[in-house]
């Protein structure tokens, strides 16, 4: 297929969006093992290290969930029964593997699910811990001597930390890259929609680390080679929300008439902010890494003095973003059934707030049948900062 | 005014008592300042209780006070008060119940709140909350707090136990997760230290931590008096009796309680009283928080014949003996393994017998010591932490156990827009039935 082998940078990132998981089902064909995982909060550098294809799972919006239901509570996240959905119906039937970090309860809660009707070769529950002080990095960096067992033995190969050095500096190189694409969308209007944006992180997410990079790359040369378009007059709005991997949301905000130009969500910037520390030793700065440089609202952050002060540490990365993207409105978009998330509703929009810059808080279903009615409100959010 | 709708009346003596209990677990909240003792909100089965109790910390329980509001149906202000303020209806309303009380008591000026159930909680000095051991609640709640008690200093710790896997020994990583534990709690002591001005007293906190351990001891001698026939006591009136091991553990009060329980129920055996007359059906409540506003739906199993002489939800406990606990010198430790131990107790079960898991083991495990013909479960929307893989539970257990009949009950632990009475007394019919033939198949 000439065409596809001469596909680049944004076509390609099109038709790894719209067909997820094509490029994992060759390699898995060619004889590479794949290993699904869920949330940020996997330690990806550690796949990648056991030389399996890690492969983030997502969820399909546009599909109604028809068999997840007989195995799964419909009061576990929405997201979560989606991705569950999919898998029970064989569309991820060429992963080996998978990986649930403990992120939330609703994956906590459900991993015997998981574990025990996908009946994967290799299945792993990684039980991170939620607070972040120093006992919790030294049971961190144990609960990943024992995710390191559990590959070397699933995989027959050892892991050295020479393999973990060499996958840290793949991925730091891949958040270096994936922030150099968030780069081009601070000028105004950005060089990058929302909606391509989005195609990219999914497409992104379903490559071995090398791939990805080479895919970020292309993308970066083709869309710093457009034409810098007249001073864009549209308003330009950031997304905050956990599991947001379909283009709809996005799309709904930039056929609002807004210009998406952040977001702080799980796909994206929080996977590619923080780079893992080189000058340390390897499962120490994962360690680090994963529980106190992720900004997710399941990672505890206290900083032992004023409120003010612990808001500045959980939520100043949005702050930061703001200024840095000049960010004119922020769209906090959370599912139903998601407490980690929803129980910060009222601080992350007073904090936002308070900078001068307005939120729409919209709770979803994660489905497409509500994205009409969330595109009424978005419009009016819109009309109300205009 | 809320509708007050009269609760479940009890069947033993001494689960009459636990308004008293619970009332004043509430008005010690509210002494609290006159006594000069801080109050700390805490959550429960986190592992810090003896840490309060030794440190003179007087504990305010949300799970307690939105139990009572849901019971005395007069949530429904304090939920859309949380609502007014994006907080969402799918969020756990024992949370959102007590943070909007929170809201309203701030409006108020931070003192009592004239119509609040029982008094309500007096405000707070601290937060002690707890990650992993049970649910996100436990950990974004207090922060969530923080929001509106801005002075308040908020601790987190943790109390995380080896997950379930088949192909894993988790005795070998018991080790890593106790040691962490017992940090965490010294991360606790050291909070505690800190915002009371006083030294922990290690001597005493020793003492309580036995207290407690004989208080686990007695709870289980006690409620294993329930096997007996005619069962004397069911799981209507332990949703009460579960008070003072889950609200008041490391007090003298908590352990007499039991003692008196204990001896009613020794007395009601002799006298052959039991819970229904005749009783036809044992049921067993094999996970699930109880819908508190509908306490009475125990009664109508009752009426029909059926009781609980036993369920999950509540027996936070074990016998210590049975758990083989490791000699240490310090109370953190062993209270650190004491929990462990407890959360992976039937683990071993789980991995003998293939496809099982550990919480369908202890089901396994009390159907066969209490012989009960049924299990119910009961689906609260707003808790995933219970209720999310109870679908699981119930496939697995008549995969490797047996098509024993099984209801699964659904609705909300404080939110009472989502019951229906009619309905729910409906499905209880259906499944009576189906108990009914089973007993008869198996007989
Ligand atoms: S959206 Fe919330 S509940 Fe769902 S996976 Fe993310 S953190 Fe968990
Ligand atoms: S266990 Fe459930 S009901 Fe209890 S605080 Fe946690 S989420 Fe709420």
């Amino acid at each position: 297929m000439a065409e596809l082998r001469d596909e680049k940078g944004l076509a390609k990132a099109e038709r790894y969006y719209t067909d997820y998981g094509v490029r994992a089902r060759e390699l898995k064909a060619e004889g590479k093992k794949i290993i699904g995982y869920i949330s940020a909060l996997c330690p990806v550098e550690v796949l990648t290290a056991a030389g399996v294809v890690p492969f983030r799972l997502k969820g399909n919006v546009n599909e109604a969930i028809t068999k997840g239901d007989a195995y799964m509570e419909t009061i576990v996240c929405p997201f979560v029964r989606s991705v569950f959905d999919s898998a029970i119906k064989g569309k991820f039937n060429f992963i080996d593997g998978m990986v649930l970090p403990h992120q939330c309860d609703s994956l906590d809660r459900t991993s015997d699910v998981w574990r025990d009707y996908l009946n994967l070769p290799y299945f792993h529950f990684l039980n991170a811990p939620h607070v972040t002080d120093d006992p919790s990095i030294e049971f961190m960096k144990e609960l990943l001597k024992l995710f390191i067992k559990t590959l070397e033995e699933y995989t027959g190969k050892k892991i050295t930390d020479e393999d973990l050095k060499q996958a840290i500096a793949k991925h730091n190189e891949n958040r270096r890259l994936m922030r150099g694409l968030y780069e081009l969308r601070k000028v105004n209007p950005p060089l990058i929609s929302g909606v391509e944006m989005i195609k990219v992180l999914i497409a992104a997410m379903g490559l071995p680390v090398d791939e990805s990079n080479k895919l970020i790359t292309e993308v970066i040369d083709e869309v710093k080679a457009r034409a810098i378009p007249s001073n864009g007059l549209k308003k330009r709005i950031m997304i905050i929300g956990d599991q947001i991997d379909s283009v709809d949301i996005m799309d709904a905000i930039e056929g609002a008439g807004a210009y998406l130009v952040m977001d702080d969500i799980s796909v994206g910037s929080k996977m590619y902010w923080q780079d893992i520390d080189t000058d340390k030793e390897p499962l120490q700065a994962i360690a680090e890494r994963y529980l106190r440089k992720l900004k997710i609202p399941t990672n505890f952050v206290d900083t032992g003095g004023t409120y003010e002060d612990n808001l500045n540490a959980r939520f100043g990365h949005m702050r930061r973003y703001i200024e840095e993207f000049k960010v004119d409105g922020a769209i906090l978009f959370i599912y139903k059934y998601c407490d980690p998330y929803g129980f910060e509703v009222p601080a992350i929009k007073s904090y936002i707030e308070s900078a001068g810059v307005p939120v729409l808080y919209l709770e979803d279903e994660y489905s497409t049948s509500t994205i009409a009615r969330m595109k009424t409100r978005i419009e009016a959010f819109l009309e109300m900062m205009a | 005014m809320a509708e007050e709708k009269k609760g479940r009346a009890v069947a033993t003596k001494t689960a009459a008592s636990i308004p008293k209990f619970v009332r004043g677990n509430l008005a010690a909240t509210l002494k609290a300042k006159e006594e000069g003792k801080k109050v700390a909100y805490a959550y429960i089965a986190d592992g810090q209780d003896e840490i309060m109790r030794a440190m003179d910390i007087v504990p305010a329980w949300g799970e307690s006070f939105a139990g009572v509001c849901a019971a005395k149906r007069d949530a429904e202000k304090y939920l859309q008060k949380a609502e007014s303020d994006n907080f969402s209806r799918s969020l756990c309303t024992y949370a959102t119940c007590t943070i909007g009380f929170d809201m309203v008591r701030e409006e108020l000026g931070g003192g009592a709140v004239p119509d609040a159930p029982w008094g309500g909680m007096g405000r707070p000095d601290m937060i002690l909350g707890s990650a992993q051991l049970l649910c996100d609640p436990r950990f974004k709640w207090p922060q969530a707090t923080q929001h509106y008690l801005r002075d308040v200093p908020v601790f987190v710790g943790s109390m995380y136990y080896p997950p379930f896997d088949p192909k894993m020994d988790h005795h070998e990583q018991e080790k890593f997760y106790v040691k962490y534990a017992t940090e965490e709690l010294r991360e606790c002591v050291k909070f505690c230290e800190k915002h009371t001005g006083k030294k922990m007293d290690w001597d005493r906190l020793a003492q309580i931590v036995e207290l407690s351990d004989r208080t686990w001891d007695l709870f289980i001698d006690t409620y294993e008096l329930r096997k007996a026939f005619p069962t004397p006591m069911d799981t209507g009136d332990a949703m009460n009796t579960m008070v003072p091991l889950t609200f008041n553990l490391g007090t003298q009060e908590a352990y007499d309680f039991y003692k008196q329980l204990y001896d009613e129920l020794q007395q009601k055996i002799a006298n052959g009283e039991g819970v229904a007359d005749p009783e036809k059906y044992r049921l067993i409540w094999a996970a699930g928080l109880p819908s508190w506003f509908a306490l009475g739906d125990f009664q109508y199993f009752n009426s029909k014949g059926a009781v609980f002489p036993v369920e999950v939800t509540y027996r936070g406990c074990e016998k210590i003996e049975r758990l083989e606990l490791p000699k240490t010198n310090d109370p953190l430790e062993h209270i650190a393994w004491r929990w462990v131990r407890y959360w992976t107790h039937w683990y071993d079960k789980a991995r003998k017998r293939p496809g099982s898991l550990p919480k369908v083991e202890r089901i396994i495990e009390y159907i066969e010591e209490y012989k009960c013909d049924g299990v119910v479960f009961h689906s609260a929307f707003s808790c995933r932490s219970w209720h999310a893989g109870i679908i699981h539970q119930a496939e697995t257990l008549k995969k490797v156990y047996r098509e024993i009949p099984i209801l699964i009950l659904e609705g909300d632990i404080v939110d009472i827009s989502s019951y229906n009475e009619a309905d729910t007394h409906n499905r209880i019919d259906a499944f009576i039935e189906a108990v009914d033939s089973y007993k008869k198949r198996m007989n």
